[in-house]
């Protein structure tokens, strides 16, 4: 009797253990079973050549080819098949990213990985994510042809889930134990404003109120300039406005203080692109390179597809979730992107009547808040009601003490203020990409980039017809200069964003006399234009290296756009090791200090992945511009940011008795020479300790340790640590685990050629040989070529694969 | 003979129910055929101990192998190329277990059924 009872109780608590997900661990037995679990994720290396699928939704009866990399080659008759099949075959390679991301983006997490996710959540809805979404909705709704582009992807993802039973699932969703859910269009949105989102959302005006309260105008003007003291802009100095433009209201700053902390903006999130003109490319042609810089991860951010419909032949990579071509190129033009880096969010100070938040100042009269309330479902607890405040800015992120403690994300968020943000605007930025995919000249892709919002990208453009030209476009926000460099005082309407500057008079140049344009996140424009875009971009090292290398470059070829890609050669160290270097007192070193002294007076200034030279200028340059800045600009009461790279460079070359130098918390008078001793012995010593005696272990790409972590880093779904060089201040912009998310080049002619790689491989799936395939090549600077097929029935050896689509 | 029936009635069995019917399979066939608790006990083991690891070994071959590896290194088991081996077995025993101990209680509670049936036949 006893036996049998306890032995069935036993037995039921196994089972039941072994069902549910406890913590990080997933359900054992259901994820262990062979039937339904994991091992039914496990592919083979064989695809089926031939497949027929019957879907409904379809107009007529669509082909795929699936090529050697797993890209799908999509022929359809109609737009409506194309964009549903191009749904249908991204889910099925990208399912749980898509999923995942969207809920990253709405603020959806808690719902399948429970409390943890909880403030992040809360953070993304506060600072209005899906309130801009909704807007971008809104707009699409709008527009007859692109709401149906968007309503035949989302019907193609449908369509794919539906097929789904649950041992088919992405291995994510048995991991964490949850379903996929009907994809809806608001989707989409969310996943193209995750992309503003990343690119937009550093700033600085906390760090910049704070550092103008403790130091003064004067300061602020010396150290936080508004032009680079180096600079090769975009649009070719000296390059004339064929406008008048629309002057903002002057104003004098109005300057708030609030003791707040800040997210700085993450170097190493930037990209490169240029187009060179036929008259200097070997074929007559032009080329055109695009190497977009993210935080990496698998699966690959990008998703590569060529989409034929009767109006439409592209080639490129497209966002997981997000209908059409974002970089690539058709038989006439091709085209790239890079982040501009404008200045698209500020931050309002809010004189609230009282504490229920319900009116604000504005205007000289009180002003009624909206309210929005977002639900916030937790797995295992219950649904939170979390209510925000808005202004006619936008949301009030935090009112005063309802920031979390402890959670990094919102450290750039100051209490009490208003966010005005690019990415809360309606818009209809798929059009731009609807009509690159189909431009056919210069034209087009001009009339293509008056549709696009944000974020603001510099788009690089090249034609058959042998045209070049560059655009830093977007919502540019017409402001008067600086504004938005600091915390903005809420209450004056002159401080409101005076509509946007027209798209025709975004900064643009077309066929330059030096036969080349390049972007690589640099200022757009030289001091001249009249608009204000921001006040500081991304340093110019990458620009100098790219412009220097093309003008020099005659008779180029793909492999020469390849070679500058991979260019790891720094500007930084050209410009500051011979003072580094010089300063050094030989007497003082010891030994070890003396080998990695002759190391790097050696050292090429590349930062090749065998470079031990590299390593060392690399920790002794950022010891350097801490031992620089760091007395003065970090305070944990008042937190503030570094000046920029650029500053430090002149600092150091022009500037050799500046007061920057003294360290003010120690007795001692420090100078340019001391602390570069003090820079480089740490180094030396801080290797020495990590990496033993000076030898192969130094070198650079084992001091880098280059990976790419799975996107919710699962542990083994990430890459291996790889052998490679680059830094994020050379042309080839690989960190530890960000930089170039995919590396294209195209030669425009007769019969358009494209060569391409991303780090990661076509599929979502960690048990797909196709899931990583890339970072092989990738890692070793090679582009695959890119199969751009002229019909369906064209012959190709290396199509591994046929999927036929009828209704 | 008992593993044979619990393995071949799971396998039909599992392809179209979720997995914890190796448990009630296990149960059924112990409490009618088991000798003994321990007879029940290693015999719904070996019977899905093996079939977990014969259909792991079919999924994972042509795979070569490399999910299961991926899976090993996520289940904090020291990478190597054979980390695959390590999953296959621990995949066999959550399975074997989740069989064996189901077969010990089937087994005891047939025991207790037939001691009834025996009861209820006295006058």
């Amino acid at each position: 009797m006893n036996k049998a009872i306890i032995s069935l109780i036993g037995s039921l608590v196994l089972i039941i253990l072994l069902n549910s997900k406890m913590g990080d661990i997933p359900p054992l037995g259901k994820f262990l079973n062979p039937f339904h679990g994991f091992w039914e994720n496990a592919e083979s290396r064989s695809a089926s050549e031939e497949m027929e699928l019957k879907l409904e939704g379809l107009h007529g009866e669509v082909i795929i080819r699936l090529d050697n990399n797993l890209v799908p080659h999509i022929f359809a008759g109609n737009n409506y098949d194309v964009y549903f099949a191009q749904g249908y075959i991204t889910a099925k390679d990208r399912l749980w990213q898509m999923d995942f991301q969207t809920r990253f983006a709405a603020g959806r997490l808690s719902e399948v990985v429970g409390v943890k996710a909880m403030e992040l959540d809360r953070y993304q809805r506060r600072m209005g994510m899906a309130f801009g979404a909704e807007q971008m909705v809104k707009q699409m709704k709008k527009d007859p042809v692109i709401s149906r582009v968007i309503d035949a992807y989302t019907a193609g993802i449908n369509a794919y889930i539906h097929s789904l039973s649950p041992e088919d699932y992405p291995i994510e969703f048995k991991i964490l134990n949850y379903k996929p859910e009907d994809w809806k269009p608001i989707n989409c949105a969310l996943l193209l404003k995750l992309m503003s989102s990343t690119l937009t959302s550093g700033s600085d005006e906390f760090y910049m109120s704070n550092i103008l309260n403790k130091y003064g105008p004067e300061v602020v003007k010396d150290l936080f300039r508004d032009y680079p003291f180096r600079e090769d802009p975009i649009i070719p100095s000296g390059t004339k406005w064929n406008f008048k433009s629309l002057a903002p209201p002057e104003l004098p700053d109005t300057l708030l203080s609030s003791p707040v902390a800040l997210k700085q903006k993450e170097e190493g999130i930037g990209s490169n692109n240029w187009a060179v003109s036929g008259s200097k490319t070997a074929s007559g042609y032009p080329l055109l390179a695009n190497d977009p810089h993210l935080d990496l991860s698998l699966p690959a951010i990008w998703y590569q597809v060529q989409l034929v419909s009767n109006d439409m032949n592209v080639y490129g990579v497209s966002i997981p979730g997000a209908p059409g071509v974002i970089i690539g190129f058709n038989k006439d033009v091709a085209w790239g992107v890079t982040n501009v880096g404008a200045d698209v969010l500020d931050w309002y100070h809010i004189k609230f009547k009282d504490s229920t938040y319900k009116e604000y100042w504005f205007n000289n009269h009180w002003n009624p808040t909206k309210q929005r309330i977002e639900r916030i479902a937790i797995r295992g607890g219950k649904t939170i009601n979390d209510t925000v405040m808005y202004t006619h800015h936008g949301p009030v992120v935090y009112t005063k003490n309802q920031k979390p403690d402890n959670f990094l994300k919102v450290a750039n968020v100051p209490e009490g203020s208003a966010l005005k943000w690019i990415a809360h605007m309606p818009s209809n930025d798929v059009r731009t990409f609807y009509m690159l995919n189909r431009a056919k000249n210069h034209v087009d892709y001009r009339k293509a980039l008056t549709y696009y919002t944000a974020p603001a990208q510099n788009f690089v453009f090249a034609s058959v017809y042998n045209d070049i030209a560059i655009t830093p476009n977007g919502y540019f926000p017409v402001k008067r200069k600086n504004q938005g460099k600091f915390i903005l005082d809420g209450s004056k309407p002159v401080n409101d964003w005076q509509g946007r500057i027209l798209a025709e008079q975004n900064p643009t140049v077309k066929n330059p006399t030096r036969g080349f344009v390049s972007s690589a996140n640099q200022s757009s424009t030289d001091p001249t234009y009249p608009y204000y875009i921001n006040w500081e971009f991304a340093a110019t090292e990458r620009a100098i290296r790219i412009n220097s290398r093309l003008s020099v470059m005659n008779l180029a070829t793909v492999d020469s756009m390849r070679s500058l890609q991979n260019d790891n050669y720094s500007i930084l160290a050209r410009n500051i090791l011979p003072v580094m270097i010089n300063a050094i007192q030989l007497s003082q070193l010891n030994s070890t200090e003396k080998a990695g002294y002759n190391t790097i007076k050696k050292w090429n200034r590349y930062y090749n992945a065998h470079e031990i030279g590299a390593s060392i200028f690399e920790i002794w340059q950022k010891t350097l511009i801490i031992k620089i800045w760091d007395d003065e600009f970090s305070n944990k009461n008042t937190p503030m940011r570094l000046p920029s790279r650029d500053r430090t460079v002149e600092l150091l070359i022009n500037e050799p008795a500046s007061k920057w130098f003294d360290n003010v918390k120690t007795p001692v008078k420090e100078t340019r020479e001391s602390i570069i001793n003090d820079a480089f012995k740490f180094a030396i010593d801080s290797l020495s300790r990590k990496y033993g005696v000076l030898g192969k272990n130094w070198e650079w790409a084992k001091v880098k340790h280059s990976h790419v972590p799975h996107l919710a880093k699962i542990g083994g779904f990430g890459s291996k640590i790889l052998y490679n060089g680059g830094s994020k201040h050379a042309v080839n912009s690989l960190g530890e685990s960000n930089g170039p998310s995919w590396r294209m080049v195209v030669a425009l002619g007769k019969r358009v050629k494209g060569y391409g790689v991303f780090p990661g491989g076509q599929s979502g799936n960690p048990g797909s040989f196709y899931y990583d395939d890339m970072i092989e090549p990738w890692t070793n600077g090679k582009l695959n070529d890119l199969l751009y097929l002229q019909s369906a029935k064209e012959p190709s050896a290396r199509i591994i694969s046929t999927w036929i689509l009828k209704k | 003979m008992l593993f044979v029936f619990i393995l071949i009635i799971s396998f039909f069995l599992q392809l179209a129910l979720p997995w914890w019917i190796v448990a009630i399979v296990a149960f059924a066939f112990s409490a009618w055929k088991a000798a003994t608790g321990k007879h029940a006990f290693v015999h719904s083991f070996t019977a899905i101990f093996l079939l977990w690891v014969i259909m792991g070994l079919i999924k994972t071959i042509p795979n070569e192998n490399i999910l299961a590896n991926r899976v090993g290194e996520m289940l904090m088991l020291p990478p190597s190329g054979f980390t695959w081996v390590i999953v296959l077995l621990i995949t066999g025993i959550i399975g074997g277990l989740s069989a064996a101990f189901a077969g010990f209680a089937g087994f005891y509670s047939g025991v207790l059924v037939k001691k009834k049936e025996i009861n209820k036949r006295l006058p």
